[in-house]
């Protein structure tokens, strides 16, 4: 942070002295943040022309959190990705080397300056009952859920219920693989993102309940009315924490690597918190939370870390090809 | 849909409205249920009805989930095809090209089958015979959008000889870098694509210079494409000849420039006007000597035993063209003026050749630096008929007496010229297969007097070639 405040009046002083064009950043993001980082862009870049006289601008790019990782590595030119799980920044360490390993203990809490978790949304009435995770392997009802070997939701999803049945089956882990297995069968379409997904249930009315990240599930209420759906809240879920850093080597190349940490330190600030939470993401700032009161519902959660030893060791066992899901989803189909 | 699933509805209410009591009529007021406090059940009508409701909402949540799924299988399609390489197979051969065009894969081939034959006192002891002139599969492309690569083996007349591998730089159009094995640039003709010559056997100034060397070159074009540049740092080859290795410390520096100043205005008579000067010069030290050969492929100037490339090396080969429509006017000079040694004798010898060739396309075809594409490819059926067409040259070669004054040749073996008259006619049946018929007659003067008592006897030969060439 001291190197960015001695950064700034010197982009200012060359700002003045070169009448340079507006810096351009690329956030590259998953799927359900693009009503976030609209109003986060806006907020940052009136703040960076204040402090430093200098314009920002900030182009997002959204899809499923893996695919969005693979276009890094492929060589999409982010000079910060903000994804849905620490595993797929941690794919574009190992496999494109664009920052370094340990890119997570840049940023306060494990670099996720909000949280999340996985809720169900229902259409209005709720006519299939459905109250908590158990509800999602009865037949006949039909759960609309993304690919997780592509969206970072879906993997959260996938977890979430996975965790569930381990909870409910004490620790068996046998039990919790055919719960997950039942509930994918109960899945008729596995769009490749969140936004995807919304669409499908939402827009083409296709499936009971849409398991939804809870900002997302609460932007499809907004937009559809509450006439047309409710939010289910189950009693235990999974904490998702989608983190944000900086592509170093890619900022290096554009220089934009201090506006690209301002940018990221911004998401932290109390600003930043307040719209993250009024965008329903759980903030780490009581302050900011406190300025939604009932916003979001109390439950239990549980972490990756705790359940599944961590990113790496889940995706090894459940995502990558060969995996439980391709095993579980192929016998679903 | 929405009428799909409303005439399903309606099938499916009307069997439950016919299982109604027949002939009853509706009752305007109905008769009240004997017990109204208890909550009344559903008849077997409305079970019957909500279980079609139910099966309709099944069936409409299928389809719309079959149509989903098409629907997002259609986007990956479009995804995938968006960023697929694309294969292709036509006239410019077999090509795999990345999406964005960074990487290119071209396969081709360049094959000539020859017979030769002939005739007259001179040309006795050679045999009439049908070989494979060139078998050259060729693998070239592009990587990373700014490096090309080339590379040919030929695998005719019985040996396996890498003819061209090397790599280009091209970021810059006016500074291409190449490093490898490739054609130095010398000569006009030798720098010709052999499918592009007009005759099946190139002149006798391209036995004044180099045919591939190891080297390191920068050319371009510049102002406007019409001044074409090219410098380069060889190991140094003997003349018409390739190795692939130096045989001394020295080194051939070799340069051209070439301009066609009225290009690219089509309208303009002289566009197709092309001039230009290659050169090299270097120190030879102990290299083989160089091997000169007859329109026939017949090796005329043997060197005497103990004679070895020493000193310095020059060449200098002058040449151009000309095109209008189907007409041809071609021209190149040389000059080698190369070290000799024999014994403790060393002396600088000098080799000159000239031609002048001219052709015409009976066809109507245009005339250029490669060979035309036909108007209307051969094909009976159609009445297309391809690309005829007919040409002429003449050229000289000779090496100052001091060859023959020095010991560097005998005067019963070896002539100290040559001079030779071609014509040919070439049947371009598309843009693949040509077929040439030439006749080339070489006179020879000033030696090899062995044999005859006189000059060595004319050559007269007749090369049929057929030739399929894609790259």
């Amino acid at each position: 942070m001291k190197h960015t405040l001695r950064t700034i009046p010197a982009l200012m002083l060359a700002s003045a002295l070169f009448g340079a064009g507006p810096i351009k950043l690329l956030n590259v993001s998953y799927d359900p943040t693009r009503e976030l980082y609209q109003e986060i862009n806006a907020a940052f870049a009136k703040q960076w022309k204040a402090k430093t006289g200098a314009d920002v601008v900030i182009s997002q790019s959204h899809g499923g959190s893996g695919k969005q990782a693979r276009s890094v590595i492929d060589g999409l030119q982010a000079d910060v990705v903000t994804l849905g799980l620490a595993y797929d920044i941690d794919s574009i360490a190992e496999h494109a080397r664009l920052l370094p390993a340990n890119w997570q203990t840049r940023l306060p809490n494990n670099s996720t300056p909000y949280t999340s978790t996985i809720v169900f949304l229902v259409r209005k009435g709720n006519p299939k009952h459905i109250k908590d995770w158990e509800d999602l392997v009865r037949p006949g009802v039909s759960v609309i859920t993304p690919n997780p070997k592509t969206s970072g939701g879906a993997r959260w999803s996938y977890l979430a219920a996975w965790g569930y049945a381990l909870k409910k089956n004490n620790g068996d882990d046998k039990k919790a693989e055919d719960f997950v297995a039942r509930l994918y069968k109960n899945v008729p379409v596995l769009d490749s993102g969140a936004r995807g997904s919304t669409t499908t249930f939402a827009q083409r009315g296709i499936g009971d309940v849409l398991l939804s990240w809870e900002n997302e599930a609460f932007l499809a209420l907004n937009e559809l009315g509450k006439d047309k759906v409710e939010v289910i809240t189950p009693a235990l879920s999974i904490l998702a924490e989608p983190p944000v850093a900086v592509v170093d080597k890619v900022a290096a190349k554009h220089g934009t690597t201090e506006v690209a940490k301002a940018y990221l330190e911004f998401l932290y600030s109390e600003e930043g918190q307040e719209i993250g939470a009024r965008n329903y993401y759980r903030a780490r700032s009581a302050q900011a939370l406190a300025k939604f009161p009932n916003r979001f519902p109390v439950l239990q959660l549980f972490t990756v870390d705790e359940l599944f030893g961590g990113w790496q060791k889940a995706q090894k066992r459940h995502f990558e090809d060969g995996g439980v899901f391709d095993r579980i989803y192929g016998v679903g189909r | 849909m929405n009428k799909l699933v409303s005439s399903i509805l309606f099938l499916a209410f009307v069997p439950g409205l016919a299982a109604q009591t027949p002939g009853s009529a509706p009752s305007a007021d109905p008769a009240p249920p004997a017990d109204a406090a208890q909550p009344l059940s559903p008849s077997p009508q409305d079970q019957r009805i909500q279980q079609l409701e139910q099966k309709v909402d099944e069936m409409d949540q299928k389809l719309r989930a079959a149509e989903r799924n098409k629907e997002l299988k259609d986007q990956a399609d479009a995804e995938t095809a968006k960023n697929a390489a694309t294969v292709t197979a036509d006239t410019s051969g077999f090509t795999i090209k990345s999406n964005d065009g960074n990487f290119l894969l071209k396969i081709g081939a360049d094959l000539q089958v020859d017979n030769r034959s002939y005739f007259g006192t001179g040309s006795g002891s050679f045999v009439d015979t049908a070989l494979l002139r060139r078998v050259r599969p060729t693998i070239s492309g592009t990587v990373y959008k700014y490096v090309d690569f080339f590379f040919r083996p030929d695998f005719g007349q019985g040996t396996t000889v890498i003819y061209d591998a090397y790599a280009e730089l091209k970021y810059f159009d006016f500074a291409k870098v190449r490093i490898g094995k490739f054609k130095p640039p010398v000569g006009l003709e030798r720098l010709q694509s052999d499918d592009d010559t007009t005759f099946v056997e190139r002149g006798l100034p391209t036995l004044l210079v180099p045919s591939r060397d190891i080297g390191y070159q920068i050319s371009g074009d510049v102002v406007k494409r019409r001044v074409a540049y090219a410098v380069g740092v060889f190991n140094g080859v003997p003349d018409n000849s390739l190795t692939d290795a130096a045989v001394s410390d020295h080194r051939d520096y070799a340069g051209r420039i070439f301009l066609t100043p009225f290009l690219p205005d089509d309208r303009n008579p002289l566009s197709g006007l092309g001039i230009g000067i290659g050169a090299s010069s270097g120190n030879v030290d102990g290299e083989a000597l160089p091997s000169y050969k007859t329109f026939g492929q017949n090796s005329f100037l043997p060197f005497a035993s103990g004679v070895t490339e020493a000193g310095h090396r020059t060449r200098l080969a002058p040449g151009g063209y000309y095109y209008l429509g189907g007409f041809g006017l071609y021209s190149e000079y040389g000059l080698t003026e190369e070290g000799l040694q024999k014994g403790t004798l060393r002396r600088d010898i000098a080799f000159r050749a000239w031609q002048v060739a001219t052709s015409f396309i009976l066809t109507g075809e245009k005339k250029g630096f490669t060979s035309p594409t036909p108007k209307r490819n051969f094909d009976l059926k159609n009445h297309g008929w391809g690309a005829v067409e007919l040409a002429v040259r003449v050229g000289n070669f000779s090496a100052e007496p001091g060859l023959f004054n020095y010991g560097f040749a005998s005067i019963t073996t070896a002539p100290r010229s040559a001079h030779e008259w071609v014509g040919g006619v070439n049947w371009y049946l598309n843009r693949l297969f040509r077929t040439s018929l030439d006749y080339g007659n070489t006179n020879f003067g000033g030696g090899a007097t062995a044999a005859a008592g006189g000059n060595r006897p004319s050559e007269k030969a007749l090369i049929l070639r057929f030739q399929i060439n894609f790259i």
